[in-house]
C-alpha cells in the first residue's frame, strides 16, 4: 500500500467510522445479544439481576404456548388476505394510473396521500368507518339494500385489517409507477404492430419487464405483513377473544409488558427464521419467474 | 475555497458541543443553586398531570425549600417501559409513578427500592393507611410503593332512566329509588333497562360486563380471591370465579351475542362524548370515584339537575342536583357487604435511583393527610389514608365520595393480587371473558384453561427463582 493508498484509507475509516460504531452499537452487538438472551431468562435489570441461562426453555415453552399459535395462525390468516390483495390493487392502481389521461398528476397524489397520514390518525378515522352502528361502510351497504356487518367482531375483524391496509398502498404504487416508466414503448409499439391488443401487451411485454419490480414489492410485503402492529394494537387491541392478536403484538406483549426478554427474543429469533424462510423461497422461486433485463 | 470544510466541520462541532453540554442540564436549570434535583416521571398526561404539578410546586415551595429539594415533575406515556429502559441504563428517575399492578412485577426483577425504613421512619406505617392498599404495597414482606392516588370501584347508575322506567320496575318488583342490593335483583334491574330496535339491535343495556374495565375481578363479587397467599396458588377456576364467569355470559345470552359485540362495537371511548354512560346508553356500570370529573367534563348537565355545579353546596342535599347515583357494587354471597376493588396509583423508586432518601421526602410529602386530600380532591378519586377530613367530603366533587371511602375500608375490599405475573392473568382473564362472552366458551372450560396456563406460568416463574438463588444469581 502506498503513502497515498494508506492514506486514502485512513480518512475512509475516519468518515466511515461514526457509523461502523453506530451500527456495532445499536444493531450488531444488540442482535447478538438478543440471541443470547434467547437462552436466558432476562428481563432488563442486569447487572441487578444477570441473565441466567436456561437453555432451550423458552424455546420449548413457546411450542406449548396456545397463544404463540395464535398468533402465527393470525399473522399467516392476514399475510393470505392482505399481501396478495395489496400486491394486486397497488399493480392495478399503478397501470391505471400510468395511463395518460388529463389530470394523471391529481389522481396520483389523490391516491400516495393516504400513505402520508400517520398510522395512529388513518386507525382512528378507521375505526368510525368501521363502526357498526354509524359507520360510513355499513351506511354504503346499507344504500344499496345489504344487511350491515360487524366489522370489528371476531368474524370481521381480520379482514377488515386487510381490507384496510390498502388504504396505505400509494407507496406500492409509486414504486409500480416508476417500474412502468422503465418498460420500452418501442416494444409496447411493436407488440401492437404484431396485432396485441392492449391484455395482450399487459400480460406478454409490460408484467415481465415490471417482475423485478414486482418481486421487491412482494419481499417488502411480506416483511411488512409479519411486522404489522401499530394499526390493531390501536384498533383492536388484538380482540375480539384475540381473533386480531399478531405476532408482534405477542411479542411486544412478552417483552414490554411481562417483562419477559428472554422469551420475547426467543419469538423474535423465531419471527426471523419465519421471515427467513418466506423471503428464501421467494428468491427461490423469483429464478422461474423474475426477468432481469 | 479550501477553508470552507474545514469552517462547515468547526460549526458542527461547536454546535454538537453546546447540545452535549447544555443539553443534559435542561432539566436542573429551574432549581435553585445547591438543592438536591429529584427527577420525578409519571404516567399522567393532561388535567391530572396539571393537578400534580400543582402539587410539586407546593412541595418546592415549602418542604423542598426546608429541606433544599427541588423535584422536577416529568409527564409521559409508557412510564413502565421508560422506567424499566432508564434503570437498565443505569440513569433511572428518582420516582417513577407507575401502576400498582407493576409493583410486585418490578420488586420481582429487583427494578425498585424496598422503602420500609424510610416509611417507618416518616411515620407511614400499617396505622396509618388503609390495609387494602397498604397490603397491596408489599411484596415479599417489603414495602415497595406508597400510594399517589386510589380509586376504589363501585356502582354508577343513571337515576334518571330508572325513573323513566319506575313503571316498569315496579310492576317487576324492584324500588326504583334506589340502587339493588344483590346481585339477583342487579339483574332484574338490567333486564327491565334493555331494549332493543325493530332490527335488534340494542339501543340501551342495563349493564355490559365486557363493555367494562373489570372483567378480571368480577371474581370479588362473587366472593372468589384469584390467588390464595397461603398456599401460594392462583385459584382462577374456583367456584367463585367459576360462578361470575357464568354470570358475565348470562348478558350475552339475553341480549345475544351479535348483538352485544356490534353494541359494544359502536360506543364510544370512556374518555369521550360518547361514552355509553353519559349518552345514556348504559344504566349502570362499575367505576371509580373519577368518574364525577370525567361528567363534569364531558356531560355536565349530568352533574347539573337543580342548579349549576357552584351552587349546590345551597342544597340541603347536594346528590339531588345530580342525575346519577353510586352505591356498593352488589355482592352475590348472601350477607357479605360493601365488596370493592380497590386499584390505585403507585409512586415507587427505581434501583439505582441517585436520591433516594430525597425521593421518599416527597412521596411521604403526598402522603401527609392535608396533601392526599388536595390531590385526590382534584383527582376526584378517594383516600388511601384510614382518616378522611370532613372538609374532604364535603367538598369533594364527587358527592359520593363517603361510599368509596367506607368501600375501601370494607374488609372486603380487595386489589390486585401481589404476584409477579398479574399482567399475564390479567390479560388471560379478560380473554376467557370475551371467549365466554363473544364464542360462547363454556365457562368452566375458560376459566380451568386459565387457571392451567397462569399456574404453568406461576410454576415456571417459581422454577427460575429457585435455580437463581441456587446459583446466587439475583
Amino acid at each position: 500500500m502506498t503513502r497515498e493508498q494508506r492514506r486514502n484509507f485512513f480518512k475512509g475509516m475516519a468518515f466511515l467510522t461514526p457509523w461502523l460504531v453506530g451500527f456495532a452499537v445499536f444493531t450488531a452487538i444488540p442482535i447478538g445479544l438478543s440471541f443470547y438472551y434467547s437462552f436466558c431468562d432476562f428481563a432488563l435489570t442486569a447487572p441487578r439481576r444477570a441473565p441466567l441461562w436456561i437453555g432451550l426453555d423458552n424455546y420449548r415453552q413457546l411450542i406449548h404456548d396456545a397463544l404463540f399459535w395464535k398468533s402465527l395462525g393470525n399473522t399467516l390468516y392476514y399475510a393470505a388476505m392482505a399481501l396478495p390483495a395489496g400486491m394486486l390493487v397497488s399493480l392495478g392502481l399503478a397501470l391505471i394510473l400510468n395511463a395518460n389521461v388529463r389530470g394523471q398528476t391529481v389522481y396520483r397524489a389523490i391516491i400516495f396521500l393516504p400513505s402520508l397520514i400517520p398510522a395512529i390518525a388513518s386507525a382512528m378515522l378507521w375505526l368510525w368507518m368501521f363502526n357498526a352502528r354509524l359507520g360510513l361502510l355499513n351506511y354504503l351497504l346499507g344504500w344499496i339494500g345489504l344487511p350491515g356487518v360487524n366489522w370489528l367482531g371476531e368474524q370481521w375483524a381480520m379482514p377488515s385489517l386487510a381490507l384496510m391496509s390498502l388504504w396505505g398502498v400509494g407507496n406500492t404504487v409509486i414504486i409500480y409507477l416508476a417500474g412502468l416508466q422503465d418498460v420500452p414503448r418501442e416494444l409496447l409499439e411493436a407488440a401492437e404492430i404484431d396485432g396485441a391488443g392492449p391484455l395482450r401487451r399487459l400480460v406478454s411485454v409490460t408484467l415481465p419487464i415490471l417482475t423485478p419490480v414486482i418481486f421487491f414489492n412482494l419481499i417488502m410485503a411480506i416483511i411488512g405483513t409479519f411486522s404489522i402492529l401499530t394499526v390493531p394494537y390501536i384498533m383492536t387491541q388484538g380482540g375480539p377473544n384475540n381473533a386480531t392478536y399478531f405476532y408482534t403484538f405477542f411479542n411486544y406483549d412478552q417483552a414490554f409488558k411481562f417483562l419477559h426478554m428472554g422469551y420475547a427474543s426467543a419469538i423474535a429469533w423465531i419471527q426471523l427464521a419465519i421471515t427467513l424462510v418466506l423471503t428464501g423461497t421467494a428468491f427461490w422461486s423469483a429464478k422461474k419467474w423474475v426477468h432481469y433485463g | 475555497m479550501k477553508f470552507v470544510k474545514p469552517v462547515i466541520f468547526a460549526m458542527l462541532a461547536v454546535v454538537a458541543g453546546v447540545f452535549l453540554i447544555l443539553g443534559s442540564r435542561q432539566s436542573a436549570s429551574k432549581a435553585p443553586p445547591g438543592f438536591t434535583v429529584v427527577e420525578y416521571w409519571e404516567k399522567w398526561v393532561g388535567p391530572e398531570a396539571a393537578q400534580m404539578q400543582i402539587i410539586v410546586d407546593d412541595f418546592n415551595k415549602t418542604v423542598g425549600r426546608q429541606k433544599k429539594i427541588y423535584v422536577h415533575f416529568m409527564s409521559m406515556t409508557d412510564i413502565d417501559q421508560k422506567t424499566l429502559m432508564a434503570t437498565a441504563a443505569g440513569v433511572p428517575p428518582d420516582i417513577t409513578g407507575a401502576w400498582d399492578n407493576q409493583i410486585a412485577q418490578f420488586a420481582a426483577i429487583g427494578a425498585v427500592e424496598p422503602m420500609d425504613d424510610l416509611a417507618a421512619a416518616h411515620g407511614i406505617t400499617a396505622d396509618y393507611y388503609l390495609p387494602v392498599f397498604w397490603n397491596a404495597c408489599h411484596y415479599n414482606g417489603h414495602l415497595y410503593a406508597l400510594v399517589s392516588t386510589p380509586g376504589t370501584v363501585a356502582l354508577i347508575y343513571n337515576k334518571r332512566i330508572f325513573q323513566q322506567c319506575a313503571g316498569q320496575l315496579r310492576a317487576a318488583g324492584l324500588d326504583p329509588d334506589r340502587a339493588p342490593r344483590t346481585i339477583d335483583e342487579f339483574d332484574r334491574y338490567a333486564a327491565v333497562f334493555d331494549s332493543k330496535n325493530p332490527d335488534g339491535q340494542i339501543d340501551r343495556a342495563g349493564f355490559c360486563p365486557v363493555q367494562g374495565w373489570y372483567v378480571p375481578q368480577e371474581s370479588f363479587w362473587f366472593g372468589g380471591n384469584l390467588f390464595d397467599p397461603a398456599s401460594d396458588r392462583l385459584t382462577l377456576d374456583s367456584p367463585a370465579t367459576l360462578h361470575a364467569f357464568q354470570w358475565i355470559q348470562n348478558f350475552s345470552k339475553q341480549l345475544g351475542q351479535q348483538s352485544l359485540m356490534e353494541f359494544q362495537f359502536s360506543l364510544g371511548n370512556f374518555d369521550s362524548p360518547q361514552n355509553p354512560f353519559l349518552v345514556g346508553k348504559l344504566v349502570m356500570q362499575q367505576q371509580g370515584p373519577w368518574m364525577a370529573n370525567y361528567i363534569a367534563h364531558l356531560q355536565p348537565s349530568l352533574s347539573e339537575a337543580l342548579c349549576p355545579k357552584s351552587e349546590e353546596w345551597k342544597l340541603p342535599d347536594r346528590t339531588a342536583n345530580y342525575v346519577w347515583g353510586v352505591a356498593p357494587f352488589p355482592s352475590a354471597v348472601p350477607g357479605q357487604q360493601d365488596v370493592s376493588y380497590n386499584s390505585f396509583d403507585a409512586l415507587m423508586i427505581p434501583t439505582g435511583a441517585r436520591h433516594k432518601n430525597e425521593a421518599f421526602e416527597f412521596i411521604a410529602y403526598v402522603n401527609r393527610q392535608d396533601v392526599a386530600e388536595k390531590l385526590n380532591t382534584m383527582h376526584s378519586k378517594n383516600l388511601q389514608l384510614r382518616h378522611a377530613s370532613e372538609a374532604f367530603l364535603k367538598h369533594h366533587p364527587n358527592p359520593y365520595i363517603a361510599i368509596y371511602q367506607e368501600l375501601a375500608a370494607s374488609p372486603n375490599a380487595h386489589s390486585v393480587p401481589a404476584i409477579p405475573i398479574w399482567t399475564e392473568v390479567f390479560k388471560e382473564l379478560t380473554d376467557a371473558g370475551q371467549a365466554v362472552s363473544v364464542e360462547g366458551v363454556e365457562p368452566l372450560v375458560a376459566v380451568r384453561q386459565a387457571q392451567q396456563r397462569m399456574q404453568a406460568q406461576y410454576d415456571r416463574f417459581h422454577r427460575i427463582e429457585t435455580e437463581r438463588q441456587r446459583l446466587g444469581i439475583n
